[in-house]
């Protein structure tokens, strides 16, 4: 008796559910060792990560104003990877768009809302969306891989934010603390109702629906998708590959940008460095859990969020570095891309031949 | 026979494979002999290289048991296969084209940790002398040509001391000087007792070449002859198919319409001075061996290559101007020989598939008209007898002959005036051949007909006029009735007798 | 500038070079063999770690610095699991890699923070080091840094002389032909994927016990990425990746020296120097037209056998 790989005639059914619940499963049990490891209670870790994220009203909330950023960078991100552009510069993205929305509120700090916000949203978007532009430039004109460009521009546009707010953009006042002078009440997105979830949630939801029927209904959608699918057939059948690698890079930039834009108005209401949380390379892992569908991405990016409020909650209580949350990405990641193997083989019992 | 040796080398019993529902073998005994030449003849699809890729180690028997020097031996990776002395020429040449002769021929070969170049080539070019098969060792195997690359392939197995040689149409892609040569040192090998297998669907080398001929049809030997008991090609053809079939089509000449393609002096990409007219209504077969400049001639033509001197002209424009944003309607149609890989989307169902070509047509402001997209692929299906008819069914998953006429449909749907068809039968059975070769000649009443065929009989089936390829030049262009010109197509190939 | 400002420049240089000439040699050894691996940011910081502790705990830079190889290794074996038996996303796979080491390194780091290791001491070379130029320049510094003058050697006589650098090559330019010449090509695509990940952490290793001789967090700061442009720079050549590593090491040898010198220009856009510059590198690369020398199978999985 052997073991051998014998490829399916049809994909398993159900199988990106089994899949997903064989890496939660395996990622967990990994981690939860991780935390034995550390002398600290493993069983114990799991509840405080889970009660943290998902457990109280309030951690709830958090979730939820958590998964913004990261559902609008993943939603881009899709985009880009439904096209095969290896987009990893939603980071980087992320923050020109901070940057564009923070010059619009600190050079009118004066306007009414009605001005200012709009103002700060087309700055934003447009910043991240030019910012997408350079690879795009890179890859179309020059043939320069993009994963590389992009990621060479998060750091970058990292360091650039980093000079404005160390330098020309820091308050006066701020007792050499790297940030800019609070945004005036009128560039920073309210709560709903006066709750601590905000529009940015009204956003996320517009962009999704477009993003959504972008994907399902238009002939840029089927283009995408061909583009994706067989590069070499979307090339017979005279894709416009240049243009659509220039579209999904705006697309990408401008939701990135708008998550920066969202992060710095609502949640910190100023620059500082610390807008900067990886957001960008989270929304990598969602958008590859969620198979690149926009709504998945939604349940994807809570998931996620969760995960990092839990971390929090793991680190305020159980003093565990916040790493452990990159520990756990990068498992469920890793543990679904192998696990997507089971779809199209499986493994079969079967005598010597002969 | 008074051969070195007349043992059996490896013997098959009872081998069956299948792949899903398909039964690719189906009980399959056969004996492979020394010194011998062994024919295997089918059609596509009849099971003759999978029964080979088992033989080589690729694939795994679901019943049966090889014999190897009459002990049963299991091959179960290509490494077994090879320690079993079996070797094997693929199609499509099994090389590392950036690396030189010598290290195509060593690669995988067991020794010492260090090479040494100089020690490497030496012995290359021993084996390649003795055998009687010239090659430069240390040329680069990416600047050389078909019949040079076989030949290294050959010598590769002839290193290894293999014993059992198999050839998968091993000349389909040389010129008819290579192809002699070839037959040459496949008759040496033999007479220096190596066992050969040739697998071929071609009658006339079959008879010319083997010793013995097994018929294979449907995964099963339906007929076992000796070659110098067969009278004919007529008499194989009959065994083959048990009846006999010349394919052909019924063909009317049509009155040749306006201009549709013209190129003068096109030169570069391997192209050198190609000029030509095309009518509506007319097929122009380019034929010639692959590599003499067909697919720059295609690539030029389809947009994908922008001529480098020379003028082209589509439906009366200039080529910059006719492609800047060609018009998806009555326009230019493409059929490229790879169907999967070019011409569909694997991933994609049907309906997507058609609108990749016919996108233009189904759109509606930014959006696209699926529904309507899905009522005329249904259409197409039922037209053209596409199976399975579900239109959800992923392009992957079409056999060859129903992807081929899922092409044709959309690409006819189109309405085109120009029509570039590159080897449009390759790979399917008789009666799929037959529909692709009845729809091209009904395109004729509204398009001229670019053919780009390796297969002669196509040619002359379906062509108004002949050019024949060979360097990038076209060597001469006649009509199909110039029976003269027809005979001596086989030398024209190979660069002799300009016919100007 | 005077020379006297010159040779300590390049000798920073070299020592700014080393870690990138490690991480680009395994990643281009990995590469060879037809496997993409993205995870050298990951790898390296794993590498460090590992090696860091390892030195740490036994009090020998040299257990450390081998200690730091197999953090590496260990990490690539996840890459390999992933992409060579289960046939995943190899792009995907390589970034997961990324977040999971720096993830590791960062979280089993963080009690460490700060910490001095026994690294490795200066150690001139008797004679070579007298040599005026080069001596200072090529031959002070540490023991890690001259077995890096030989690696690119040991490479080198892998692929152009050796049976197994020859089977390599063919694993990552036709898999197929590999395969129907008897080879393996899943072992050698694994050996390729733990042997540069092997080098990749003792680029690594390099970053804690030779640079810094102490832990912090971020250690690698993206040459793990930079390495991986470089290969591309390098044209899959290991003569070049020494040329590439040396300009690295040399721009942030200087971008270094100018922030020490108090220069009126911002630390941060200083910083973005080595980024502009792998930008720039690539660009040219590909307007010298010569991206084409990739391995041709490179990041394409081959079918499990059925």
């Amino acid at each position: 008796m052997r073991l051998s790989i014998v490829k399916r005639q049809e994909p398993l059914p159900g199988g990106s559910f089994f899949i997903l619940a064989g890496a939660l499963v395996f990622s967990l049990s990994i981690s939860a060792l991780l935390l034995a490891l550390q002398g600290k209670s493993a069983l114990g870790g799991l509840y405080v990560l889970w009660h943290g994220a998902f457990g109280a009203g309030y951690a709830l909330v958090d979730t939820i104003l958590k998964s913004v950023p990261i559902y609008l960078c993943g939603l881009g991100v899709a985009v880009a990877f439904r096209m095969q552009i290896w987009n990893i510069g939603a980071e980087g993205q992320f923050a020109m768009g901070a940057v564009g929305a923070t010059w619009a509120a600190l050079t009118f700090p004066e306007a009414p809302a009605a001005l200012v916000l709009p103002l700060m949203f087309a700055c934003a978007a447009l910043a991240g969306g030019a910012f997408a532009f350079i690879p795009a430039w890179l890859k179309t004109r020059l043939k320069v891989n993009e994963i590389i460009s992009t990621l060479m521009l998060n750091y970058i546009a990292i360091l650039f934010l980093d000079y404005l707010v160390y330098g020309p953009w820091k308050e006066k006042r701020s007792f050499g603390f790297p940030m800019t002078a609070q945004f005036s009440d009128a560039a920073v997105i309210g709560g709903i109702g006066g709750s601590r979830l905000h529009w940015g949630l009204v956003v996320c939801v517009l962009a999704g629906i477009l993003v959504f029927v972008m994907l399902r209904f238009t002939r840029l959608g089927f283009e995408l998708k061909a583009s994706g699918s067989a590069a070499r057939a979307s090339r017979y059948a005279r894709m416009p590959y240049d243009a659509l690698v220039w579209t999904v890079m705006a697309i990408c930039g401008a939701l990135a940008g708008t998550a920066g834009l969202i992060e710095t108005s609502a949640t910190v209401n100023r620059l500082q460095p610390s807008v900067m949380a990886g957001y960008g390379y989270t929304a990598i892992v969602v958008a590859w859990l969620a198979r690149l569908n926009p709504l998945t991405i939604a349940l994807a990016a809570f998931f996620l969020a969760g995960l990092r409020v839990g971390v929090e909650n793991l680190q305020l209580e159980l003093q565990v570095p916040a790493a452990f949350g990159n520990i756990m990405e990068g498992l469920i990641l890793l543990s679904v891309l192998a696990g997507q193997f089971f779809q199209t083989y499986r493994i079969a019992l079967r005598r010597r031949a002969g | 026979m008074d051969r070195v040796a007349d043992i059996t080398v490896v013997r098959l019993e009872g081998i069956s494979k299948s792949f899903g529902a398909v039964k690719a073998n189906d009980a399959i005994d056969l004996d492979i002999r020394a010194g011998h030449i062994l024919a295997l003849l089918g059609e596509n699809g009849a099971g003759k290289s999978t029964l080979m890729s088992i033989l080589a180690g690729r694939f795994r028997p679901d019943a049966g048991r090889i014999l190897v020097d009459g002990r049963e031996t299991v091959l179960s990776s290509t490494k077994d296969a090879i320690r079993a002395g079996i070797g094997m020429v693929y199609q499509h040449f099994m090389l590392v084209p950036t690396m030189t002769v010598a290290q195509n021929v060593l690669l995988g070969q067991e020794g010492g940790f260090w090479l040494n170049r100089g020690r490497m080539e030496a012995r290359v070019a021993e084996l390649a002398e003795f055998f009687g098969l010239a090659i430069d060792p240390a040329a680069t195997v990416s600047e050389l040509s078909m019949g040079e690359r076989q030949r290294v392939e050959i010598l590769r197995l002839l290193a290894r001391d293999s014993r059992v040689l198999i050839f998968d149409e091993p000349t389909a892609v040389l010129t008819p000087p290579e192809i002699v040569h070839l037959f040459a040192a496949l008759k040496s090998m033999a007479n220096r007792g190596k066992a050969i297998v040739f697998i071929s669907h071609k009658l006339e080398e079959v008879l010319s070449l083997s010793d013995d001929i097994a018929i294979l049809s449907r995964g099963r030997v339906v007929d076992r002859v000796e070659t110098r008991v067969v009278c004919s090609k007529a008499e194989l053809a009959s065994r083959m198919v048990g009846r006999e079939v010349f394919l052909e089509v019924e063909k009317e000449p049509l009155p040749p319409g306006e201009v549709v393609l013209e190129m003068s002096g096109v030169t570069g990409f391997g192209l050198k001075e190609v000029s030509l007219t095309l009518r509506q209504g007319e097929v122009l077969a380019v034929v010639g061996v692959a590599g003499n400049g067909q697919k720059a001639l295609v690539e030029t033509v389809t947009g994908f290559r922008r001529p480098a001197t020379g003028k082209v002209n589509i439906l009366g424009r200039e080529w910059t101007e006719f492609f800047r944003n060609p018009d998806w309607k009555h326009a230019l149609a493409y059929i490229p020989e790879d169907r999967l890989g070019l011409a569909t989307c694997p991933n994609l169902d049907m309906v997507d598939n058609v609108l990749l070509t016919t996108r233009q047509g189904f759109t509606r402001g930014p959006f696209m008209e699926h529904g309507r997209a899905r009522q005329v692929t249904a259409d197409m299906v039922r037209d053209f007898d596409i199976q399975p008819a579900r239109i959800a069914t992923p392009a992957g998953k079409l056999s060859g002959g129903n992807l081929q006429k899922l092409v044709l449909a959309r690409e006819f749907y189109r309405a085109p005036r120009l029509i570039v068809a590159e080897q449009p039968s390759q790979g399917l059975d008789v009666k799929a051949t037959e529909e692709v070769w009845r729809q091209l000649l009904a395109a004729r009443a509204c398009a001229g007909i670019l053919l780009v065929s390796g297969d002669l009989s196509e040619a002359l089936q379906l062509a108004d006029r002949i050019a024949v390829m060979f360097r990038g030049r076209f060597m001469d262009v006649f009509p199909v009735s110039d029976t003269a010109k027809v005979e001596a197509i086989g030398l024209a190939m190979a660069g002799v007798g300009a016919g100007h | 500038m005077t020379i006297d400002l010159l040779i300590p420049l390049l000798a920073a240089t070299v020592q700014a070079g080393t870690p990138v000439l490690y991480a680009t040699l395994g990643e281009m050894v990995t590469e060879r063999s037809g496997t993409l691996n993205l995870g050298v940011e990951g790898m390296m910081l794993v590498g460090a770690f590992a090696a860091f502790l390892a030195s740490t705990a036994t009090g020998s830079p040299w257990v450390g610095f081998v200690a730091g190889g197999l953090g590496g290794l260990g990490l690539a074996a996840v890459h390999g699991l992933v992409t060579i038996v289960f046939t995943g996303n190899q792009v995907v796979s390589g970034l997961a890699l990324t977040i999971l080491g720096s993830g590791l390194a960062a979280y089993l780091g963080t009690p460490y923070v700060g910490a001095n290791t026994p690294g490795f001491g200066h150690l001139p070379l008797p004679l070579l080091a007298d040599i005026p130029v080069l001596g200072p320049v090529f031959f002070r510094h540490d023991a890690l840094v001259y077995v890096s003058y030989v690696l690119p050697v040991l490479i080198w006589l892998l692929f152009a002389r050796t049976r197994l650098g020859l089977a390599l090559d063919a694993a990552g330019e036709n898999p197929a032909a590999a395969k129907a010449a008897g080879l393996s090509v899943p072992g050698l695509r694994w050996l390729g994927v733990l042997a540069g990940g092997f080098l990749v952490g003792l680029g690594g290793a390099y970053l804690s016990l030779s640079y810094t001789h102490l832990w912090t967090n971020g250690l690698a700061a993206g040459r793990g990425w930079i390495a991986v442009a470089l290969v591309i720079f390098a044209f899959w050549r290991p003569g070049r990746a020494v040329l590439g590593a040396y300009l690295f090491g040399g721009v942030m040898a200087f971008q270094l020296r100018l922030q020490a010198s108090g220069t009126v220009l911002p630390s941060s856009l200083l910083l973005m120097l080595p980024y502009v510059l792998t930008i720039l590198v690539l660009l040219l690369s590909s307007i010298r037209g010569r991206v084409k020398n990739a391995p041709a199978a490179l990041g394409a999985n081959v079918e499990p056998e059925g």
